[in-house]
């Protein structure tokens, strides 16, 4: 199935969306209970979320407020329990793991918390690592990792391990790789919450940068509010319900 | 960067844990091929003394003597002998003569088992005779020179150069004597040949019974036991106008041998069995492990749009890179080991200091082992294929991981 998309192709800079006023992205009354044998949790209660494309929108809330399920069913990792969440043409409760996986390997930019390199790859290994999934040539590969590290002003790491990187240089590469295959929207589970406060400043600003200059639309946890701050627009979360949605001019 | 280089990569992840299995594998594949070598090697020189001390690779009887051991189950070899020796490949025919006889000194008598051959065709190949001077050795086809067993020597009391009668039953139903002189002593270390051979020329044996010209075996020797198939079928059509005769292979004709072989291969083989499935479990439990350490890594790469069959594969592709430097390396380590079975092999003297017996062949207390490359390949090949089938269990699980679930908790 390598090479031709499994659902309405979707190019990330050209939207399929005939209406612009439609939104990319629309959770409406998704409920997320977890189930461990008798015990059951519940993540979402009832939440719906509409972005557009080129948003740049963060999830704020408390630890277990139900920032990373939402991350998860937006990138098609987890499936509803109730409730409806689409992105572009793709209803994800329905969708095939098989159309997921082509989904997330093409449509999605993911960035951890924990950056979540592997390790034993160097840096331009680990952010050509989507489009290798991909089948695309190694010289292709090549040219767009160059030319994002430079971007992402780490040139010159290529060949160095995860390891041998500190964490912002490792977030950056993360980043890299979430961008290389150019996706439509990138997801990011608090991406700062590892890096001391002035890397994480300078990170949001790359971010921020990118969703301007790409058009990709970001959406990413977090709970410091000095990254919160940065957002132009903030989804607050509290027991799995939304419990504001703010948009401010930045 | 492909998969090959991630998988080869992420096998050195943990250097000193994949250098314990891979020594482990490859000195599995090195023990057993060489193991099978020296066997191998063993089993041809046993076959080959065997077939020189007993029937030959091929041997030519009347039907019904091999069963029976009748003495009067003989026949004339006429002109087969000569037909058989111009076959390519055969080295000697040796017509013989065996009757059950009473052996008496002038101070005991025993029973025994009375051999005529064709001394100057024996010489060279028996290896009971091989090792006599010209001076202990049978002159004549018809002279009354014996050679003959230590102990049977010691039994009668004899000693070289003195007499001995032996008395068999004629065809006509009376009994026959003959006056022999012993001229060489057979020790071959075997309680039950010396105690009992008697070798005289074969028209003297043949007075015995009136038997004149007629033998009970025609032991063929060939250059090589490789081509007995071929020998055979050339003899068949030699037989065609002689319907109570026919060619019968060693492992016939000396089954004592050939089932001993097969039996020590057999108990071989388990124990390779044995030592490849405990290799196969080491195996398993790396190749577990290491999937089980890296589910995060796992949940990020199917996280990032890996199918689980891209994940199954790239585990089996860590175990096919495993196998294949741990079969390199042992057959490596393999053909040294054998390399040194083949030149200096192992002195069984040094352990046992009786004589070896072997399916009821006496043979050289040096163990040797011949070079089975096929073997050597197939068995490398073998434990490639196990490492991969090691890797299914691994394989199965790491398709199984969800992302979600891994990236939470590991
Ligand atoms: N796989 C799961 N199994 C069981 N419970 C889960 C699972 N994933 C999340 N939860 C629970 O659902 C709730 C929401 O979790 P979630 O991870 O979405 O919160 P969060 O806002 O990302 O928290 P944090 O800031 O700690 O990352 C929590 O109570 C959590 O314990
Ligand atoms: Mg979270």
């Amino acid at each position: 199935m390598r090479g031709e998309a499994l659902y309405l192709p979707l190019s990330p800079y050209a939207s399929l969306l005939t209406d612009a006023n439609m939104p990319l992205i629309t959770l409406s009354n998704v409920y997320k209970t977890y189930r461990h044998g008798s015990l059951e949790v519940t993540a979402l209660t009832d939440f719906s979320l509409e972005i557009a494309e080129g948003e740049f929108i963060v999830l704020a809330g408390p630890s277990g407020s139900g920032k990373t399920t939402v991350l998860n069913l937006v990138g098609g990792l987890d499936r509803p329990s109730a409730g409806a969440v689409t992105v572009g043409a793709l209803e994800i409760a329905s969708a095939s793991a098989a159309v997921l996986a082509d989904y997330r390997l093409r449509r999605v930019g993911f960035i951890f918390q924990s950056y979540n390199l592997i390790p034993v790859l160097t840096a331009a290994e680990n952010a050509e690592f989507t489009l290798m999934l991909q089948g695309v040539p190694r010289p292709e590969r090549r040219r767009r990792v160059t030319e994002l590290f430079i971007e992402l002003g780490i040139e010159g790491l290529e060949e160095r391990r995860p390891g041998d990187l500190s964490g912002g240089q490792q977030q950056r590469v993360a980043i890299a790789r979430a961008l290389a295959a150019a996706p439509g929207v990138v997801l990011a589970d608090e991406p700062t919450a590892n890096l001391d406060s002035h890397t994480a400043e300078e990170l949001l600003d790359l971010m921020r940068d990118l969703n301007r200059r790409r058009g990709v639309t970001f959406l990413f946890s977090s709970h410091d509010d000095r990254v919160i701050g940065r957002a132009r627009r903030v989804v607050r979360l509290e027991d799995g319900r939304m419990v504001g949605d703010s948009t401010t001019n930045r | 960067m492909n998969a090959f280089l991630y998988a080869w990569r992420s096998l050195w992840r943990n250097r000193r844990r994949t250098l314990i299995t891979l020594t482990a594998i490859a000195l599995s594949i090195m023990l057993v091929q060489a193991f099978h070598n020296l066997a191998v090697g063993a089993y041809a020189r046993m076959i080959d003394d065997g077939v020189r001390a007993g029937s030959g690779h091929l041997a030519v009887y009347r039907h019904g003597y091999l069963e029976s051991r009748e003495e009067n189950l003989g026949f004339s070899p006429a002109n087969l002998a000569a037909q058989i020796r111009a076959i390519p490949g055969v080295t000697k025919v040796l017509p013989r003569v065996y009757l059950p006889a009473l052996a008496q000194s002038s101070h005991d008598s025993r029973g025994i088992l009375l051999i005529g051959v064709e001394p100057e065709a024996e010489l060279t190949v028996n290896p009971f005779l091989k090792g006599l001077s010209a001076d202990a050795m049978l002159r004549d086809i018809d002279g009354r020179d014996a050679v003959i067993g230590k102990r049977l020597l010691d039994d009668l009391k004899l000693a070289v150069g003195r007499k001995l009668v032996v008395t068999a039953q004629h065809r006509d139903g009376t009994l026959h004597s003959e006056l022999l002189r012993v001229r060489g002593v057979v020790s071959t270390g075997m309680p039950d040949i010396d105690g009992s051979l008697l070798m005289v020329g074969r028209q003297r044996a043949a007075l015995l019974t009136g038997m004149q010209d007629d033998i009970h075996e025609l032991a063929i020797i060939l250059n090589d036991s490789d081509e007995e198939a071929f020998v055979a079928a050339a003899i068949t059509p030699l037989l065609h106008d002689r319907p109570e005769l026919a060619a019968v292979s060693w492992e016939k004709a000396m089954p004592n041998l050939a089932n001993a072989i097969k039996l020590d291969y057999a108990s071989q083989k388990f124990i390779f069995v044995i030592i490849l499935l405990i290799v196969t479990i080491g195996v398993v439990n790396t190749l577990l492990m290491s999937v089980m350490e890296r589910l995060r890594e796992f949940g990020v790469v199917l996280a990032l749009g890996s199918s689980p069959g891209r994940l199954r594969r790239l585990v089996l592709i860590e175990a096919l890179l495993l196998g294949m430097v741990a079969a390199v390396a042992g057959c490596v380590l393999g053909a040294l080991a054998t390399w040194y079975l083949v030149d200096i092999g192992i002195d069984l003297k040094r352990f046992i200091p009786e004589t070896l017996e072997f399916g009821g062949v006496v043979f050289d207390p040096v163990l040797r082992a011949a070079w089975d490359l096929a073997w050597m390949a197939k068995i490398a090949l073998y434990v490639v294929g196990l490492t991969l089938l090691a890797a299914l269990y691994p394989a199965i699980k790491a398709g199984r991981i969800t992302p979600v679930e891994a990236m939470r908790h590991h």
